[in-house]
C-alpha cells in the first residue's frame, strides 16, 4: 500500500528537489563561511564570528528543510499572519530596539539579536501576493493598486523611522516587481516607478533632476492622457524630489554621509568612501587567481572594516581572485534564472506561489546588485548584506526560508489542479 | 485572449531574465577590467596601503681634529611625537603642562601639520627631557596618540666652540626640500660652516625599514622578513685640519672682544685655527631653534651669528706693505738698497702723515721694520695702480679664496676701473693711490684673505688653498685626503728672502711688534691699523714662526682695539707659542724615540 502510494507520486529526485538551486545556495553558504572565517580569524573581536555563523547556517539549514517538507497548506497561511507580526516586530523595535550605526533596527532575546526588517521582507512578500492574486482583485483597477501601495508603505514607513535606507529601497523594488509580474500596464507601472526614479535623479543633483522632470514629462505625453491627470502625475513626481529632501534631512548623518558619497566616494576619503575605495583595492589586487586562501593583505591586515559583513564579496575577490569572483557570480545567476524559471513554471497554476517567488528573487537579486555592486564600485555604497554570504543570522535565516519556500513550491508543482 | 495573456507574461519573464543576465555581465565585465585589466594598479595601492617604508635616519659624520681628538660628535635625544588619528585635544593642556611650553603649542603644530595624514606621527618637540619620556612611559594608556622616538642631535665639546667653523645644522627648508629629493621634512641639514661645505659626506646615505601595518597603521610584523629592507649608512667623519689646542688659545684671546683669528699651516694651506668672535653657542641648534634665540642672536649689536673671518672686510693697514715691497723688488722698481726719505710724512696734494716722528733715509728692509708711511707712499706712486693691483691680486686680495666654507666675502682690490667705476674717469686722483700705500682707502680684505697672504709670504710664495678639512675616514678608519689646489705667486726666493728679513726686524729688532718676541724661537711678522671712521681703529697683526722654517702662519684682527701690536699680536703669539710647545714636545719625542730605538739597536749589537 504504501509502495503504491509511493509510485502514484513517483517522481525524480530531481524532480522533487531542485538541485541546482539548493546546490548553488549550499555552495554559496560555504565560500560565505570560509571568506568569514578568513576576514575573521585573527581579529581581535570577530575573532568568534566564524562559529555564529556556522550555527546560524546550520540553524537555517534546518528551518529550510522544515519548511522544505512541510505540506503546501502552511505556506498558504503565512501571509496574513506573517505581515502581521512583521509590523508588530517593526513597531517594537522602534521603542525597545538596539541602535546600530545609527539605525535602531535590532532587537534583543536574550543573547540574541535580530533584526525585524529582515523578516518584514518576507510578510510583505507573503501578504502582497496573496493580495495580488485574489480572483477579485483586478490590477488595472486604482482602488486595488491604492490598496497594494498602502499594503506596502506602512513596513516601508516603519523602516524608514528606524531609519535604514537600505532596506527601505528593497521594499519599494520588491513592490515594483510584483506589480509588474502581475502584469501591471506599463503606464501605471510607469506611474508607480517615476517618482523613485526622480527622487534617485534628484541626490545627483539639480540637472539631473530636471533632465529627469522633463523625461517624465515627455513619457506623459508619449502616453497620451488627460491634461489634468498627467499634471497631477508630473507634480506628484515634482513633489517627490522635495520629500526626499524632507526625508533626507531626518536621516542620520551617516546615511546622509553613505548617500553622498554615492555621488562621489572620492569625497570622503577616510570615511564611507573610504570602505568603497579599499573594496575596490581589495578586488582588484586579487587578480586572476587571488592572493590565496588567508592570504590577503587587504583582508588580513583589515583594511576594510567590518569586512565579514557588507564586504564579505571582497574578500573572495582579493583571496581567490578572478576565478573566484566569476565562479560566485555564477552561483548566483544559477539561483535567480532558477527561481525565476519556478516562478514561470507555477505562474498559470498558482499565481500566489508564482508571486512569492518573483519576490524572493527580487529580494534576493536586489541585495546582491546593490551588495556587490557597492564593492566593485559601480553602485553607492549602501548597507546590504549579500545573502547568503554575508555575516548575520537573522538575514541568512530570512534567506534560507525564503529558499526553503522556493523549494518547497517546486516540490508540489505538480499538485495543482 | 489566453494566448496574448501568455506572451505578456513571456516577455515580462524575459525582462527579468535580461536584467538579471544583463547584471551578471556587467559585473564580469567590471571585474575582468579590475582584477584582471587594472589589476597592476590595484596591487601597487594594496602594497602601499599594507606595506610602510620606514626610513632611517644614518648617524651624522663625526668631526676630528687633525690629532684624532673628537670635536663634534652624535649623542641620542628624545622627540615627542604625536599621532592625530589616535590624538585627544583634551590632553593638549595636560602635555603643554609637562613640557613647559606657553598654552596653544600643541594646537599651533598640530594645525601647521594638518595637510598630512592623520595616521602619520607629527613632532612636538625635540630633545624632550627624560624625565617627560618617562611620565609618557608610565602614562601610555592615558595618553592615546602619544609618543617618541629616540634622534640623535650633535653633541660639541665643552672645551672649543668653533661655531662659525663647525657651523649649524638645521630642519630642512622647503627650498632645500625642492632642490634635493633626499630629504624630507623634519630632516636636519647643514646651513653654515663646514656641516654645510661637506653636507654629501656627512649626512651618509638614508635607509629603509620596511614594515606591514594594519588598517589602523600600527605595525605588524616585517614586510618579506626584512629581505627588502637597506640599510642606512652611516655619514664620513672628516678629519679637520684644526688642532684643538690652538683653536682653544685663540678663542679664549677673544674673551670679551670682536674680531677673527686664521692660522695657517703655511706648507699645506692647511688651517690649524679659525675663529671668529663673539661666537654663539652650537649647542642652541641642536634641536630646532626657537624663536627667542633667533630673534635674540639676529638683534645682538656684536652679530655672533657673522662670520668675521671670513665676511668681515676692512682696510689691512700695513700689513699691505709687505705685498707692496714685494711687487717692488721684483718688478725691479726699487733694489734692496734703494732708500726713501722720510720727513715725518710725504706731501702729495695734502700733507699725509707718518707715525714716530722722522725716519730719515731708509731702505725697505728698515722701511717695513719700522712701518715707515712715507716710504711706501712713494713706492706705490713710483709702482702704479696697475702693477699694485697685480700683485695684491697674485696674494688673494680681492678675490674669494676658495676656503671649503660658503660663508666667503671677495673684499675689495682697488683698480683703474674700480674707481672709474666709483668715481667717474675723472673722479679720482692719484691721491686716492697713496692712502692704498699705507693699506687704507678702499682696499678692504678678510682675515682670512690676510693669513693666506702670510702663509704664501711664509712659505715663499706657494701654498695651497686655504682649508678646514684634511680628508674623511674610510671603512678602515684610514685617512683619505681632499686635494685642495696649489696656488703659486711664481716670487723670487730673493725677494722673498728681503721682505721676510723685514718682517724679522719687526718683531726682533726695533721694529712696531717687539712685544711678540719669543725666548727660544724667531718669529717674524706685520702690523697693521685699520682706520675706522666709525670709532676705534682696528687692529691687525700678521706673523709666522719659525722664522727660519715656518711652521705657521697667522693673521689676527681685532675691531675698535686701536694700535696692532697692543691689541691683536698677543692672541698670535699666544696660538704660535702654543704651537711651537706642541711642535717642540712632539720633536722630542721623535728624537727620543730614535734614540731609543739607537739604544735598542746598540743593544742588540
Amino acid at each position: 500500500m504504501l509502495f503504491q502510494r509511493r509510485s502514484r507520486i513517483d517522481y525524480q529526485f530531481e524532480d522533487r528537489f531542485d538541485i541546482l538551486l539548493v546546490g548553488s545556495v549550499f555552495l554559496l553558504v560555504v565560500l560565505g563561511l570560509m571568506a568569514i572565517y578568513s576576514s575573521t580569524l585573527n581579529h581581535p573581536t570577530a575573532g568568534g564570528n566564524f562559529q555564529k555563523q556556522l550555527f546560524s547556517a546550520i540553524i537555517s539549514f534546518v528551518v529550510f528543510l522544515i519548511i522544505y517538507f512541510s505540506p503546501q497548506r502552511v505556506i498558504n497561511l503565512l501571509p496574513v499572519p506573517s505581515y502581521l507580526f512583521s509590523l508588530i516586530f517593526l513597531v517594537a523595535v522602534l521603542f525597545i530596539g538596539r541602535r546600530v550605526y545609527g539605525s535602531k533596527s535590532w532587537m534583543d532575546f536574550g543573547s540574541i539579536g535580530f533584526q525585524p526588517s529582515e523578516f518584514a521582507k518576507i510578510g510583505l512578500i507573503f501578504l502582497l501576493s496573496y493580495f495580488l492574486s485574489r480572483d477579485k482583485t483586478n490590477i488595472e483597477s486604482f482602488k486595488d493598486i491604492l490598496i497594494a501601495l498602502v499594503i506596502s508603505t506602512i513596513p516601508i514607513l516603519l523602516i524608514l523611522l528606524e531609519p535604514d535606507v537600505g532596506t527601505t529601497f528593497v521594499f519599494v523594488v520588491i513592490v515594483l516587481m510584483l506589480l509588474f509580474w502581475k502584469g501591471i500596464s506599463l503606464f501605471k507601472l510607469f506611474i508607480v516607478l517615476s517618482p523613485p526614479v526622480v527622487v534617485l535623479a534628484y541626490m545627483f543633483g539639480t540637472v539631473s533632476f530636471i533632465i529627469a522632470l522633463l523625461l517624465v514629462a515627455l513619457a506623459l505625453f508619449y502616453f497620451k492622457k488627460n491634461l489634468f491627470f498627467s499634471a497631477s502625475i508630473f507634480v506628484i513626481n515634482l513633489s517627490a524630489g522635495f520629500f526626499f529632501q524632507y526625508v533626507f534631512n531626518i536621516l542620520s548623518p551617516h546615511q546622509q554621509k553613505r548617500i553622498l558619497t554615492f555621488i562621489d566616494p572620492n569625497m570622503d576619503p577616510l570615511g564611507s568612501g573610504y570602505n568603497a575605495i579599499q573594496a575596490k583595492v581589495a578586488i582588484g589586487s586579487g587578480g586572476f587567481l587571488g592572493k590565496g586562501f588567508m592570504a590577503g593583505h587587504q583582508t588580513q591586515l583589515r583594511f576594510i572594516p567590518e569586512q565579514w559583513t557588507d564586504f564579505i564579496y571582497c574578500v573572495i575577490g582579493e583571496e581567490f581572485g578572478f576565478i573566484g569572483s566569476i565562479i560566485t557570480l555564477s552561483l548566483f545567476l544559477v539561483v535567480f534564472l532558477r527561481l525565476l524559471k519556478i516562478s514561470s513554471l507555477v505562474k498559470d497554476k498558482n499565481e500566489f506561489h508564482s508571486l512569492v517567488i518573483i519576490g524572493i528573487l527580487t529580494l534576493l537579486f536586489f541585495h546582491f546588485i546593490v551588495n556587490v555592486g557597492m564593492t566593485i564600485g559601480i553602485m553607492p555604497v549602501i548597507g546590504l548584506p549579500l545573502p547568503f554570504l554575508s555575516y548575520g543570522g537573522s538575514s541568512l535565516l530570512a534567506d534560507m526560508f525564503l529558499i526553503g519556500v522556493a523549494a518547497n513550491i517546486y516540490k508540489n508543482r505538480k499538485q495543482y489542479a | 485572449m489566453t494566448f496574448s495573456a501568455n506572451t505578456d507574461s513571456e516577455l515580462r519573464q524575459r525582462i527579468i531574465y535580461f536584467i538579471v543576465v544583463g547584471f551578471i555581465c556587467l559585473f564580469s565585465i567590471q571585474l575582468f577590467n579590475m582584477q584582471i585589466f587594472k589589476n597592476e594598479i590595484y596591487n601597487e595601492k594594496s602594497a602601499e596601503n599594507s606595506i610602510k617604508g620606514i626610513v632611517q635616519i644614518p648617524l651624522r659624520g663625526v668631526f676630528y681634529d687633525r690629532n684624532y681628538k673628537l670635536l663634534v660628535a652624535n649623542k641620542p635625544s628624545f622627540t615627542l611625537l604625536v599621532t592625530p588619528s589616535h590624538y585627544d585635544r583634551k590632553l593638549d593642556k595636560l602635555i603643554e603642562n609637562v613640557l613647559g611650553v606657553e598654552p596653544g603649542f600643541i594646537g599651533k603644530i598640530l594645525s601647521k601639520n594638518s595637510i598630512y595624514s592623520k595616521y602619520i606621527p607629527i613632532r612636538i618637540q625635540r630633545d624632550v627631557d627624560f624625565k617627560v619620556i618617562a611620565w609618557v612611559e608610565e602614562n601610555s594608556e592615558k595618553l592615546p596618540g602619544v609618543s617618541y622616538t629616540v634622534e640623535l642631535e650633535r653633541a660639541y665639546q665643552d672645551s672649543i666652540k668653533g661655531s662659525h667653523l663647525f657651523g649649524y645644522i638645521k630642519e630642512v627648508g622647503k627650498k632645500q626640500l625642492d632642490e634635493d629629493n633626499y630629504y624630507d621634512m623634519g630632516d636636519f641639514i647643514g646651513y653654515t660652516g663646514i656641516e654645510k661645505t661637506y653636507e654629501k659626506y656627512l649626512r651618509g646615505q638614508k635607509g629603509m625599514k620596511y614594515i606591514l601595518v594594519d588598517s589602523k597603521r600600527k605595525e605588524i610584523g616585517r614586510f618579506n622578513g626584512g629581505a627588502d629592507d637597506k640599510n642606512s649608512i652611516k655619514g664620513d667623519d672628516l678629519v679637520l685640519t684644526i688642532d684643538e689646542d690652538l683653536q682653544r688659545i685663540a678663542e679664549n684671546g677673544f674673551e670679551g672682544k670682536s674680531g677673527a683669528l686664521v692660522a695657517i699651516e703655511p706648507k699645506t694651506g692647511e688651517i690649524l685655527a679659525f675663529v671668529s668672535a663673539p661666537q654663539y653657542n652650537l649647542n642652541d641648534f641642536t634641536t630646532v631653534t626657537s624663536k627667542d634665540i633667533w630673534s635674540e642672536l639676529n638683534n645682538d649689536p656684536s652679530k655672533p651669528l657673522f662670520n668675521r673671518a671670513t665676511q668681515s672686510i676692512n682696510p689691512p693697514g700695513s700689513t699691505i706693505k709687505i705685498m707692496e715691497a714685494i711687487a717692488a723688488l721684483e718688478e725691479g722698481i726699487i733694489t734692496p738698497q734703494t732708500t726713501f726719505y722720510c720727513g715725518g710724512g710725504f706731501y702729495f696734494g695734502r700733507f699725509f702723515k707718518c707715525h714716530g716722528g722722522n725716519h730719515g733715509s731708509l731702505n725697505v728692509v728698515h722701511a717695513i721694520e719700522h712701518s715707515c708711511n712715507s716710504f711706501f707712499y712713494q713706492l706705490i706712486l713710483k709702482m702704479g695702480l696697475e702693477k699694485w693691483n697685480e700683485y695684491g691680486r697674485k696674494f688673494g686680495f680681492g678675490q674669494k679664496t676658495g676656503i671649503d666654507l660658503s660663508e666667503e666675502k671677495a673684499g675689495i682690490l682697488p683698480s683703474a676701473e674700480y674707481y672709474d667705476k666709483r668715481y667717474g674717469k675723472n673722479g679720482w686722483t692719484k691721491g686716492f693711490i697713496v692712502s692704498l700705500g699705507i693699506g687704507q682707502g678702499e682696499l678692504s680684505v678678510t682675515p682670512l684673505q690676510l693669513a693666506n697672504y702670510v702663509s704664501l709670504v711664509a712659505n715663499n710664495g706657494r701654498s695651497f688653498t686655504p682649508h678646514l678639512v684634511k680628508g674623511y675616514l674610510d671603512d678602515n678608519k684610514k685617512l683619505v685626503p681632499f686635494k685642495f689646489p696649489e696656488v703659486d705667486t711664481k716670487i723670487s726666493q730673493k725677494t722673498m728672502d728681503i721682505v721676510k728679513e723685514g718682517m724679522f726686524l719687526v718683531v726682533n729688532g726695533s721694529g712696531t711688534a717687539t712685544s711678540v718676541r719669543l725666548p727660544d724661537v724667531h718669529v717674524a711678522g706685520k702690523t697693521g691699523t685699520a682706520q675706522n671712521p666709525h670709532g676705534k681703529d682696528h687692529a691687525w697683526f700678521m706673523g709666522f714662526a719659525p722664522y727660519e722654517d715656518p711652521k705657521i702662519a697667522v693673521a689676527a684682527f681685532v675691531e675698535n682695539a686701536g694700535f696692532g701690536a697692543t691689541w691683536a699680536a698677543p692672541i698670535a703669539k699666544a696660538v704660535i707659542q702654543e704651537y711651537m710647545k706642541k711642535l717642540k714636545i712632539s720633536q722630542k719625542n721623535n728624537i727620543q724615540q730614535s734614540e731609543e730605538n739607537v739604544i735598542s739597536a746598540s743593544l742588540k749589537n
